[in-house]
């Protein structure tokens, strides 16, 4: 809004509000007016004034604030009756219910100031036509002597017949004559109200509540001229023009919620989960935005068809009237679509929007680390796997080359010994202690090959195979319980190394006098836990066995939790994930 | 408590079955050409004909099932799988055939194994580390012994067990003797054999026998092929 424009609106009212007070006071006809009735005159007009300049700073392309601002003038010059001149005060007289008309404008072109369409049009104008007509037809015939005063009466310059018969008739048959017109507005507003929808809605539902004060309060006004009313003139027309304030006071809370809006905006997107799904960003922002037909529709790169949170394809060159498209700032393509009547709120949109495209951005986002989180796991997986195998492959190695040589070695030497029996006691002798080393070197490679691959574990599963650490174990271990079944070789393997690397510990730092083993199948997951009498004080510490069995544990997605006081022995527990 | 072995003890010549003179006909499975004609070999000089060779044990069960051999000695681990097909190959024999005597081979000290092998019914079954061979009269005698319808574990399985530490365990309360006597029991020696490998009585082993089934609280089996099975569930706790 022009600066000038504003400083001149706004002293303008101001003076107007002035100039009012001033009148009333010091040059009131045909008296000072009651002290109500100057309060609720003065009210109204400053509301109007006031909201008019507001709406006019809000949008300045709209209507609303000039509407606001005449309907507030208006107001004001029937309040020239009190300068007891024949000008003013037959100006006053003859525009008495314009404001009325211009009341009707507003109600029909709420909220931004626009009539819809030809039937608006031909309403306002008759409204306009019949406020204007019917006063001025009635002062043809009414002489301000009839009201009591005589030398200081100012003249009523349209005056052609003083008759106070035909003035009453006149106003009686004009005042008939305004119903349908009323009626027709009142009809208007509610066909607009049903019409509206998403974020125009609101503003609608609160004209219809707005509506219900002026129309009445107007209404009454009307009933007035035909019937004596004059035992509620107080009530009427000292505190009933209040009622008038109604829509101002409706435009300005409106006004407070949209400004809200925007903070509601970023704090509604803000208090979500980080990464919403879109579906869940769509209905807050839907709410936020007070606009229940919110779509927030998207299209993958390539992508002809932009699809919205529902899923439904969404064809942005042919929206149905009444839509508008915000382009949302992300590196994919995404838009909100919302109802056209929040292009007056552009602030609020561009707000929305930011938030939507960070929420949208930080989703994105997240979504690309949980993908490369998955393929870390999936290759940390498959290292340890490819590691697994290659043991198995050494064992198998030992076991059919070096192992098997040295038992055909072993068994030549047993029969060069018998042959050399008796005959030859030194070569005798000699291959006695050559069989014993091969038969030493066989049982290192036995345990070599163990160490690192157990057979038993591929050949019979982790029952065996923990039987057979148990029986190794230098500490009374028992095993309490192993399930009998065969699991995926990733899971058995992580197992027994769990085990083996726990009864290691136990033996090389516990200082136990026994030890338990127990493994349980649970929902889908092995859980191992070895637990001792020692010492305790064990710790998962970088460069400790621990830290290496419980990577080992991860890549197959499980977890190894060490509990281990000082003096209250060693719990260590594997939980494994096991499909 | 009266025990008797069922077997002919050690340094009786195998061929003198109860039914036939001819010599004890044994199958051996052994993937390795090189191991196995050293078996054969070593057999044949003890007075066993080697009637079949097998290199895995599909051909095991194909060969026993038409020599139908007094022994079968297999290798745990054979093609195609290298994993325990010998021993399988063992359980089926012994299923289609039950009079035939199954000796295996192993290179794993797995008592896992063992209580597998030895599960269905013990008698003329056993299982002895592959290094055996070395001792050309130990590993004959293994055979001969299975052959007879003994149970044979190789010492070595059983050493481990006994020594395994057991704090609070009634095996704490045997004497040195008894525990010698346990570990021979354990190899699947009867109580005529214990006797002569410890120079004792057999009343003396009988005495020792009974003490040790007390002590450990084990049910006296009647027939003693099943105490074998017992006492190497016991060690296993």
């Amino acid at each position: 809004m022009n600066p000038r424009l504003r400083a001149a609106l706004i002293a303008a009212a101001l003076a107007t509000i002035t100039f009012q007070l001033v009148t009333f006071y010091v040059n009131g006809w045909p008296g000072p007016p009651a002290p109500l009735f100057v309060f609720s005159t003065t009210v109204v007009l400053a509301a109007y004034l006031g909201t008019g300049i507001i709406a006019w700073q809000r949008h300045p392309a709209d209507q609303i604030g000039l509407l606001f601002t005449l309907t507030g003038y208006a107001w004001f010059l029937p309040q020239l009756l009190s300068l007891h001149y024949a000008v003013p005060f037959t100006i006053a007289g003859g525009t008495a219910f314009v404001y009325q008309g211009c009341l009707g404008h507003l109600g029909l072109a709420w909220p931004y100031g626009k009539l819809r369409g030809r039937a608006d049009r031909v309403v306002v104008a008759a409204n306009y036509a019949w406020n204007i007509a019917s006063p001025i037809a009635a002062n043809l015939f009414w002489n301000p002597r009839a009201t009591g005063c005589s030398a200081a009466c100012p003249a009523n310059l349209l005056l052609i017949d003083d008759s106070p018969r035909l003035y009453q008739d006149v106003g009686q048959i004009t005042t008939v004559l305004g119903f349908p017109v009323t009626v027709a507005v009142i009809a208007l507003i509610v066909v607009h109200w049903r019409r509206s929808r998403g974020y125009a809605r609101r503003a609608m539902n609160a004209l219809i509540w707005v509506s219900i004060p002026v129309a009445g309060y107007i209404t009454i006004l009307n009933i007035a001229g035909l019937v004596d009313l004059s035992q509620y003139n107080v009530l009427i027309y000292e505190a009933g023009p209040l009622l008038l304030a109604a829509p101002p006071v409706a435009y300005l809370v409106a006004a407070l919620r949209a400004w809200r809006a925007r903070g509601a905006v970023s704090s509604a997107l803000v208090s979500m989960e980080p990464g919403p799904h879109p579906a869940k960003l769509r209905d807050a922002l839907a709410r936020a935005l007070g606009d229940p037909t919110l779509q927030l529709a998207a299209r993958t790169a390539g992508a002809a068809a932009f699809t919205d949170t529902d899923g439904a394809t969404v064809d942005l060159a042919s929206l149905p009237a009444g839509r508008m498209v915000t382009p949302l700032d992300t590196p994919g393509e995404a838009v909100l679509i919302h109802d056209a009547e929040l292009k007056h709120e552009p602030e609020l949109i561009r707000v929305a929007a930011a938030a939507a495209s960070l929420a949208l951005e930080h989703a994105r986002l997240q979504a690309e680390i949980q993908v490369q989180l998955d393929q870390v796991r999936a290759s940390r997986a498959r290292i340890v796997e490819a590691g697994d195998a290659e043991r198995r492959r050494l064992e198998r190695d030992l076991h059919d080359g070096a192992q098997q040589r040295l038992v055909t070695l072993s068994l030549a030497i047993g029969i060069a010994r018998d042959r050399a029996a008796g005959a030859d006691p030194d070569l005798e002798a000699l291959l006695e202690s050559a069989s014993k080393e091969a038969r030493a070197a066989i049982a290192e490679l036995r345990e070599l090959a163990r160490g690192i691959h157990p057979a038993v574990l591929t050949q019979t599963g982790l029952e065996g195979a923990i039987q057979a650490l148990v029986e190794r174990s230098p500490v009374t271990t028992q095993v309490r319980a192993v399930p009998p079944g065969r699991f995926p070789a990733q899971v058995e393997a992580t197992a027994y190394f769990v085990v083996s690397e726990a009864l290691a510990n136990v033996a090389k730092h516990a200082q136990a006098r026994a030890a338990v083993v127990t493994v349980r199948e649970q929902s889908g997951r092995l859980e191992v836990e070895v637990s001792d009498d020692g010492v305790g004080g064990a710790q998962a510490g970088s460069g400790s066995g621990l830290a290496g069995l419980a990577d080992r544990v991860a890549s197959v997605g499980g977890s190894l939790t060490v509990h281990s006081p000082p003096g209250g022995g060693t719990r260590l527990q594997a939980v494994i994930p096991c499909p | 408590m009266p025990v008797t072995g069922p077997g002919t003890g050690p340094g009786t010549n195998p061929g003198t079955g109860p039914a036939d003179d001819a010599p004890m006909r044994v199958v051996i499975a052994e993937d390795s050409v090189l191991l196995a004609e050293g078996l054969k070999r070593v057999l044949a000089d003890a007075g066993f004909e080697v009637a079949g060779l097998a290199a895995d044990a599909g051909a095991l069960i194909r060969l026993t099932g038409q020599i139908r051999p007094r022994v079968v000695l297999a290798d745990i681990r054979m093609p195609p799988t290298q994993t325990t097909e010998g021993l399988e190959a063992a359980l089926e024999i012994r299923r289609r055939w039950p009079g035939t005597a199954v000796l295996v081979m192993s290179q794993h000290v797995e008592t896992q194994h063992v209580v597998e092998l030895l599960a269905g019914d013990p008698r003329g079954v056993g299982y002895v580390l592959k290094e055996r061979v070395a001792d050309i009269a130990q590993f004959t005698d293994a055979v001969r012994r299975v052959a007879a319808g003994e149970s044979v574990i190789d010492p070595e399985i059983i050493a481990r067990l006994v020594a395994r530490p057991r704090a609070g365990s009634p095996l704490e309360s045997l004497t040195d003797r008894e525990k010698e006597v346990l570990a021979l029991m354990a190899e699947g020696r009867s109580n005529q054999a214990i006797a002569q490998q410890l120079w004792m009585s057999p009343k003396t082993v009988e005495t020792h026998v009974g003490s040790i089934f007390t002590k450990l609280d084990l049910l006296p089996d009647a027939g003693d092929h099943r105490r074998v099975l017992a006492v190497l569930a016991f060690l296993r706790q």
